[in-house]
Parts: structure tokens; C-alpha cells; sequence
């Protein structure tokens, strides 16, 4: 187990743990998400069939229709969100989307430093990351 | 970023829990982009109505808001739906028409005006300074530039959020500093009709991003400015352009545009020679002059067999225009309100071949409605919709 801390930008306030789910390519809510299940059906998307529930999803940024926030702030209603989130540069579809839906969020990390499978803790009102590799 | 205390009780949520959402969104916008209080806005202009590109999850949301005392504090206005009274509306199922009824509903709980057209500025036009806060790209640049008033691009949301607390947040367009051109656009060709217009706004977005072009001594009407803002908005991430001749003293990179640039731009947006099934005009949605400009190609024509015309408008433009709509109706077209081809759904109702004279629309069309464009100016538009 190695921990290490990334100091990034508060956005959405909140402290929740949770497994990663990283991409590294931007992501759009609006159809890049399936608002029935909450799985990734962008084409081409390096997440596509992953769901987001209970993750923490970390990607570059958004992209797309300004709506995608109303389809985070669903999912998240319907228990098919993710934890929290952590992105490389916020825009304001998924700053928007993350804080109606209650989700905290945090920017300006490196996320090459996060494999999916990860441990990480996200802290909304300090803007850390606190990732924890599985592996020895 | 200061807030008053009556602004401060809002946030706590003294207020309800829609205001306090409303001004969440407002404050977060704010403090990430600088700005450093809230101001009252003139309008709120809001995008998310169509149902089609909504779907579902908006629906929990507007309800939410409506059912907790979601209000709107300064006068707004809505974009277009999925469907107009009259013709589409009995060519979709019924879960398409009901849901987009509840839509509208939800805005109307909170006060929103349905008025469903992309042009509001036919309907209340801004004065000059007026500070807005404006969704639809095309309204923004129209207004910033050709009405010069002031609106950020905002997005759904946030717009909704400016209607629900009557202020937006004091940063990017609000700022004279960050209206000025930082780029001049030197051109070197004549603009033909409002295609080339069209095809221009295409070529800059993609080359300027978000930089302020000048576009020096560019004399277009209002409807060809219309055209090349809307164009600009769709492949880039302008907000405002310009047209005034910049003095000597003020040195910017220049950017040269030569006919060669519209050309490309022109057969870039085409995706087929074949004959259309659709021909649409009014994207963005059509001025009085606009209507009157397609009925005049139409005095004695008929709509050619297999083949539709489309006029998309606001009913207060339709209205305005009556006798215009009547010739066109005459010639067997059809006036539409409420709705435009990128927000409805052209591509399950059989029509998979379009025309139009809207660059923007030329830019979305392929895959927002998986269909064929092509795209050219209103008089060969009309050629083609005609009987020989």
C-alpha cells in the first residue's frame, strides 16, 4: 500500500472515499452517459460500459451541452452517480452538475497519478486527494 | 466574491431551497471566474426546453425547483421545443408530446414566459448596455454585438439560475475590458449573400476560439450578421465580435480571410449533391424581413411534390408577417413556430436529405439529426423547393 496526497482546487464542498474510475479522455453527460443506467455509451470513450455508481470518477474535464448537469444531478438522485469527482480542469457543466447534485468535487490535479482500482479520497472544502494504491 | 446580506439569507436558504440551488450555482460561477459581486439583470434568456436533447433527467430537476418555490425575478424567455401546434405535433407519439407539454409547464410554474423562439430579441429587443444573462449562443452574440448589450454565453443552468434570482455574477462580458477585440480579421473578399456570412462565422469560430475578432468595416445587415454570429457560436467559443475600424495605434494580429477560406468553409458544410426532402429556413429563427424574403420567392410557385418547406419562427413573427406566411402557406409550405429542425426529430419522420441556408444548422445537422446537408443561399433554396 503507498498513499500519496494531491493538492488541487476545492469546487464542490463534501469528504467522500471510494474506488477510482479514471479516463483520460473529456467526458460528456449529455449523451455520453445513459440516463437509465448511468453506464458511459460515448463512442470511443475509454469508459465506455463502465458505470459510474459509487465511484470516483476522474477525468480531464467535461465537454457538451450545458444539460449534462441536469443528467449528473439525475443520476445522482437515482442512486447511478458517482462519489465524487476529480478533474483536471473544471468547466461549468460538471461544476454545475456536481454541485446541485451534491457531489464533492475537486480540480486542478494530475490525474495520470490515479489508476482505476485506486483508493481516493476526495476532501471538497481542503481540495485533496488522498489516492491509495492496492499494490505493494 | 461580496454578497449582500439578503444575498447572503438566500445562499443559507432562508429563502427556499429552488433560490438557494439558483444562487449556489450563481456564487460557485462566480468565485471560479473572478467576478466580484452580483448584478441585477434586464432578461433571462434560457436554453433546455426541447425535450429531445433534455430527455428525462432535466425533467426531475425543473420539477424540483417549480414544486420548491422556484420563481422567476426578471422577465424570461424560453428556447424552442421539440414540436410546433400544428404540424408536428400530430406526427409524434404521445409520450413525446406529453412530456415536452410538462416541460413548458414546469417553466410557466416558475414564471418563464413560453415564448420558444431563439430570436427574443423580435420580442423585447435590449438597449444598449443592458446587462442580460442569456443561454443560446446565437441570442448571446446577436446581443452582444449587433444590440450591444451585455450577456455572458451562459448555459442552461445557469441562465435559469440568473431567471430565479433576477442577477447574474459580474465577470467576462460584464467588464468593458473584456469586450475589446484582440484580434483584427482582415478581409479580402466580397461576401455574397448570407451563406457566405454563414460560412465566414464557421472559419472564424474555428480559428479564433474564444478570441474577440474585429472584423473591420464589415457592413452586413442585421440578418447577415445574424448568420455570421450564429456560425461563429457553433464552431467556436465566441461571445461577441465586432465591426469597428480600430485605430492606428492599436496593434493586434492580424488574421487575413480570402475567398478560398468561404469556399471551403462553404463545401465543408455540404454533405451531399442529392435532392433534398426538407428544405428549412430560419436558423437562427426568422426576422419579418426574412419571411417576407422567402414569400416573395414563392409568389406563384408550388412546394414540389415529395418535398417540404419549412419556415421556422416565433408566433410573434409569424403574426407580424401574416400576409407573408399566408403566400407561403399558399404555395404549400409551412410556417412553423416553436420548434426548429436541430431540436425536433426530422430524422424519424422520414426526411433524411436537408436544405437550408443556415450555416449553423449545416454545422449540427449531420449529427445532431443524422441526416444530409446542403447548404446554400435562400434563392437556390427556394429553386429547389419549387415545381419546374
Amino acid at each position: 500500500m503507498k498513499t500519496k496526497i494531491l493538492n488541487g482546487r476545492p469546487i464542490v464542498p463534501g469528504h467522500r472515499q471510494g474506488p477510482a474510475l479514471v479516463s483520460k479522455k473529456p467526458l460528456s453527460f449529455l449523451g455520453g452517459v445513459d440516463y437509465n443506467s448511468g453506464v458511459v455509451i460515448e463512442k470511443d470513450h475509454d469508459l465506455k460500459g463502465e458505470p459510474l455508481k459509487d465511484k470516483v470518477l476522474c477525468f480531464p474535464s467535461g465537454h457538451g451541452s450545458t444539460v449534462g448537469s441536469y443528467v449528473l444531478y439525475s443520476l445522482v438522485k437515482k442512486g447511478l452517480g458517482p462519489k465524487a469527482i476529480v478533474n483536471q480542469v473544471a468547466d461549468t457543466v460538471v461544476v454545475v452538475g456536481a454541485l446541485i447534485a451534491e457531489v464533492p468535487m475537486v480540480d486542478q490535479i494530475d490525474i495520470k497519478q490515479i489508476k482505476t482500482g485506486y483508493i481516493v479520497e476526495v476532501d471538497g472544502d481542503k481540495g485533496t486527494v488522498k489516492v491509495t494504491s492496492r499494490k505493494g | 466574491m461580496y454578497l449582500t446580506k439578503q444575498e447572503e439569507r438566500m445562499l443559507d436558504g432562508e429563502y427556499g431551497w429552488a433560490n438557494q440551488v439558483s444562487m449556489k450555482i450563481l456564487v460557485r460561477l462566480g468565485d471560479l471566474f473572478g467576478a466580484t459581486r452580483l448584478i441585477p439583470v434586464q432578461s433571462a434568456h434560457l436554453s433546455g426546453v426541447s425535450y429531445k436533447h433534455l430527455g428525462d433527467a432535466a425533467i426531475d430537476f425543473l420539477n424540483e425547483l417549480a414544486s420548491k418555490g422556484g420563481r422567476a425575478k426578471t422577465p424570461s424567455s424560453l428556447n424552442p421545443s421539440s414540436l410546433d401546434q400544428e404540424i408536428l405535433v400530430k406526427r409524434y407519439s404521445n409520450d413525446r408530446v406529453v412530456k415536452q407539454q410538462n416541460i413548458i409547464e414546469l417553466y410557466e410554474k416558475m414564471l418563464i414566459q413560453p415564448t420558444l423562439t431563439c430570436t427574443s430579441y423580435y420580442l423585447q429587443e435590449p438597449k444598449p448596455g443592458q446587462h442580460l444573462a442569456w443561454a443560446e449562443s446565437s441570442a448571446v452574440v446577436y446581443a452582444n454585438s449587433v444590440l450591444k448589450a451585455w450577456t455572458n454565453r451562459e448555459g442552461a443552468p445557469s441562465a435559469l439560475a440568473a431567471a430565479l434570482v433576477g442577477k447574474t455574477p459580474n465577470y467576462g462580458m460584464h467588464q468593458p475590458e473584456n469586450r475589446q477585440p484582440n484580434v483584427r480579421v482582415k478581409l479580402e473578399t466580397e461576401l455574397q449573400t448570407e451563406t457566405d456570412y454563414g460560412a465566414l462565422g464557421i472559419h472564424l469560430g474555428k480559428l479564433l476560439k474564444e478570441k474577440i475578432p474585429t472584423l473591420e468595416g464589415l457592413r452586413g445587415s442585421d440578418d447577415e450578421l445574424k448568420q455570421l454570429g450564429a456560425a461563429m457560436a457553433s464552431s467556436g467559443m465566441t461571445a461577441i465580435f465586432n465591426t469597428e475600424t480600430l485605430t492606428k495605434r492599436q496593434k493586434l494580429e492580424t488574421v487575413p480571410v480570402e475567398a478560398k477560406d468561404i469556399e471551403e468553409a462553404k463545401s465543408s458544410l455540404c454533405t451531399t449533391e442529392q435532392a433534398p426532402d426538407l428544405i428549412f429556413v430560419g436558423c437562427p429563427h426568422c426576422s419579418v424581413n426574412e419571411v417576407k424574403r422567402v414569400a416573395h420567392a414563392m409568389e406563384g410557385q408550388k412546394v414540389r411534390k415529395n418535398t417540404e418547406l419549412w419556415v421556422c419562427t416565433s408566433r410573434h413573427v409569424k403574426e407580424r408577417a401574416k400576409n407573408h406566411v399566408n403566400a407561403i402557406e399558399r404555395a404549400g409550405g409551412h410556417v412553423l413556430c416553436d420548434t426548429c429542425v436541430l431540436v425536433t426529430w426530422i430524422e424519424d419522420i422520414g426526411l433524411d436529405t436537408l436544405m437550408t441556408n443556415s450555416a449553423k444548422t449545416a454545422f449540427y445537422a449531420p449529427t445532431l439529426n443524422d441526416v444530409n446537408v446542403v447548404l446554400r443561399p435562400l434563392n437556390q433554396c427556394m429553386e429547389a423547393a419549387c415545381q419546374r
